[in-house]
């Protein structure tokens, strides 16, 4: 058996980290790419949303490196993901490729049936405290990713080489990947703020010429923030902008509230939303709909300067939250962009909308005149 | 109290429910007109751009709605256990209140059966808390509603349409209670009278039938569809998701690996699954709209099914934009289609070449 399971920014390393302290042999799918965009809208249905298309491009380019069995998460609704597993099988079924699907929920409510599906991937090698073990493991992996992303969100528009800030987030994450043990992850993370301190100290004295980082807020569906294939590179564009960028959903947050199902926490915890959503949407709305809103009314409270929310085409949930997202702008005069991006997003008129949003940001402080300080990346990311 | 009830979505399937309650409350319940182009054009103004056509029509509706003393926008989350309606629903009213016009309150009340009868009913309650009624009133409201509820959805088995059903139920709000016979009025275009109809169908034998599934809010939808039920009639005879009975819907889902949890999606694909299968039908319809969610995936779901047994199937989708020689000519094209399909199916030709030999394969 080897095991295959669609990508979602980081997630591999996560998850190729779950299956590999398990003995069981996982494939990694290649990268994100073009290709695989085009592979999988040939065999998705038209209107499906962007995900599904890139999961089934992963499948096919996992097929040929041998993959035969795929492992995704479900749920029973009402957003479309939670059929994406079942939809998924038939389509490469129908294509003719030969796979197994395991879709990690408990069928119809049985929790023994979700015991039996994990047994199925496990082996019979692997005890239950193993398996227990080697989530917690991959668990405490998500969370350095995710204190690693958040350090570099906030060092993108502060370190003085953006080059180098990317060279340490790729080197980063290429260490985190290869690690197995408790220690390496953690000097992992310690060796990126110690590149980040040195990296901050060729900068000296903040000069004059430099503001405050804007910081926007990132919200929306959480495959288009997690994979920064799908969103063309949303946080790093910023980041170039010279924009300090938070977001609303970080990994290990949707794995503690969604796999978990709430007892563990994650980096950024997710549960405070519904709170703040409430005067604007009470209700949920499937998928992240009410954490959208909650988030950008949290973002907005927080005294972000601006909110960019992203889905792919036909999200429903998103859809209810962009149309109640005018309302939160309105309360709280933060102005809030919607991206929507499907098969056919160009970068260049992704780019362009980008940074003429950051000039209508940035026109009320030059018209103020205000000289802040940037502050220290630790003071602001890392928490 | 009046209290207006917009003539879009939930209003098909599930008007019958709320007439019957608010009837035994003794509240005006007021509708709006039935879709029409300034309705639709109010509606492409006020809502997001990004939701699909039938969210459109609501905000329409909801404007159309003049001297109410409020509007009534229920959140329709789950109407039996285990299956959620459309996320677009739960989301009602809070993604329309750019819709309503200032001044007039909004109505809700969250409609959740997943949790079962005591807690729709505790949440009708504190609903009609608000209207100043006690919580035996509400009980007996609630009675009523399942009832015409009921008794809308048991006639469906006897070729009515949703209009004259509802027809029927407004002649009952007026306190004429008979319902025992059908309605007889037909209504204007398109439309037909069930008892002729019934002896049209028996005497018709060689007209072909069609099925044209697909939310209850576009196929009875006469104007945004541009009148597709109406025209299929004229020529096919037509079944509809309605028509078939629930037993049928249920044991046509059972060839499922996972259960579908979309309360709709149910329906349609129960159905559409039976009529692929059923012999006497000739081809399939499905009618969608842009940007469908739960369509998106139960069509597929569908054309596999369809694929499979070789059953003539059409996907037409719906959006704003939808200009009527389109349709027109993709209906006759497909009806001829059918047509001829049904005249060729058993010819073998003498030398070996049958004619409509790879015709069947969509």
């Amino acid at each position: 058996m080897k095991v295959t399971f669609p990508h979602m920014g980081n997630a591999w390393i996560v998850i190729q980290t779950l299956f590999e302290s398990l003995n069981v042999e996982v494939v990694v799918p290649p990268t994100n790419s073009k290709r695989t965009l085009n592979l999988g809208t040939r065999l998705s249905p038209e209107s499906a949303c962007l995900p599904l298309k890139l999961n089934l491009g992963n499948y096919i380019e996992a097929a040929d490196e041998g993959a035969d069995t795929i492992v995704i998460t479900g749920g029973i609704g009402p957003c479309r993901f939670g059929y994406y597993g079942e939809m998924e099988r038939q389509i490469l079924q129908s294509a003719g490729y030969n796979y197994d699907v395991v879709t990690l929920e408990p069928p119809n409510g049985s929790l023994l049936g979700l015991a039996k599906r994990i047994r199925y991937l496990a082996g019979t090698n692997n005890s239950w405290a193993q398996i227990i073990k080697a989530l917690r493991f991959a668990y405490l992996k998500s969370v350095a990713l995710d204190q690693v992303e958040d350090l570099i969100h906030a060092a993108r528009p502060r370190l003085p080489n953006s080059m180098e800030t990317e060279k340490i987030y790729e080197d980063a994450k290429k260490l985190l990947a290869q690690t197995m043990t408790v220690k390496g992850v953690q000097e992992t993370v310690r060796w990126v703020k110690e590149s980040i301190r040195e990296s901050q100290e060729k900068v000296d004295t903040p000069s004059e010429g430099f503001n405050k980082p804007l910081r926007i807020g990132i919200i929306g569906e959480i495959y288009t923030i997690l994979d920064p294939y799908t969103s063309l590179g949303l946080e790093e564009e910023l980041g170039r902008l010279g924009v300090e960028v938070d977001r609303s959903i970080y990994l290990s947050g949707w794995v503690g509230n969604h796999v978990f199902q709430g007892l563990a926490p994650g980096y950024r915890s997710i549960k405070s939303y519904p709170g703040h959503a409430k005067p604007f949407l009470p209700h949920f709305v499937g998928g992240h709909g009410q954490e959208t809103v909650g988030a950008a009314v949290k973002f907005a409270r927080e005294g972000f300067d601006g909110i960019i929310q992203i889905f792919p085409l036909s999200c429903m949930p998103e859809i209810v939250a962009a149309s109640v997202l005018p309302r939160v702008q309105e309360a709280y005069k933060v102005p809030i962009m919607t991206l929507i991006v499907d098969e056919h997003t160009g970068q260049a008129g992704m780019q362009t909308r980008l940074e003429a949003f950051v000039d209508l940001l940035e026109r009320p402080r030059l018209q103020r005149g205000i000289g802040q300080t940037r502050g220290e990346v630790f003071g602001v990311g890392g928490r | 109290m009046k209290i207006g009830f917009p003539r879009a979505l939930f209003y098909f399937d599930y008007f019958p429910f709320w007439a019957g309650f608010f009837h035994r409350l003794n509240i005006e319940v007021v509708t709006s007109p039935a879709t029409h182009r300034q309705i639709m054009e109010q509606g492409l103004k006020k809502a997001s751009d990004e939701t699909c056509l039938p969210l459109k029509l609501l905000a329409g509706h909801i404007q159309a709605l003049k001297d109410v003393d409020a509007i009534f926008l229920p959140r329709m989350v789950s109407v039996e256990p285990d299956t959620y309606t459309c996320p677009k629903f739960l989301g009602i009213p809070e993604s329309l209140f750019p819709a309503v016009p200032s001044g007039i309150p909004v109505l809700t009340v969250v409609l959740n059966w997943r949790k079962g009868k005591r807690q729709v009913l505790k949440d009708l309650q504190v609903f009609g808390r608000q209207l100043g009624k006690n919580k035996a009133e509400i009980r007996k409201a609630f009675t009523l509603g399942q009832e015409w509820q009921k008794r809308y959805q048991d006639s469906m088995g006897a070729g009515w349409d949703f209009e004259e059903s509802i027809r029927e139920i407004e002649r009952a709000q007026k306190g004429l209670k008979d319902s025992a016979s059908p309605p007889e009025c037909g209504r204007g275009q398109g439309a037909r009278t069930s008892t002729s109809a019934v002896s049209l169908k028996e005497q018709n034998t060689d007209r072909l039938r069609i099925a044209l599934v697909g939310h209850s809010y576009l196929t009875q939808e006469s104007y945004a569809n541009l009148n597709l039920l109406g025209r299929l009639r004229e020529k096919t005879e037509v079944q509809l998701v309605q028509h078939v009975s629930q037993e049928d819907v249920e044991s046509h889902l059972l060839g499922l690996r996972k259960k579908l949890f979309w309360n709709h999606a149910k329906q349609i694909f129960g159905s559409g699954n039976k009529f692929v299968r059923d012999h006497e039908i000739d081809g399939i319809i499905y009618l969608s709209c842009f940007g469908c969610g739960t369509d998106s995936m139960v069509q597929e779901l569908l054309a596999w099914k369809a694929r499979e047994q070789h059953k003539p199937y059409m996907v037409v989708t719906l959006d704003e934009h939808s200009g009527e020689a389109g349709l027109v000519t993709r209906l006759e094209a497909f009806l001829d289609m059918v047509e001829r399909r049904r005249v060729h199916e058993g010819y073998v030709s003498t030398y070996g070449e049958r004619l409509d030999r790879d015709s069947n394969t969509l």
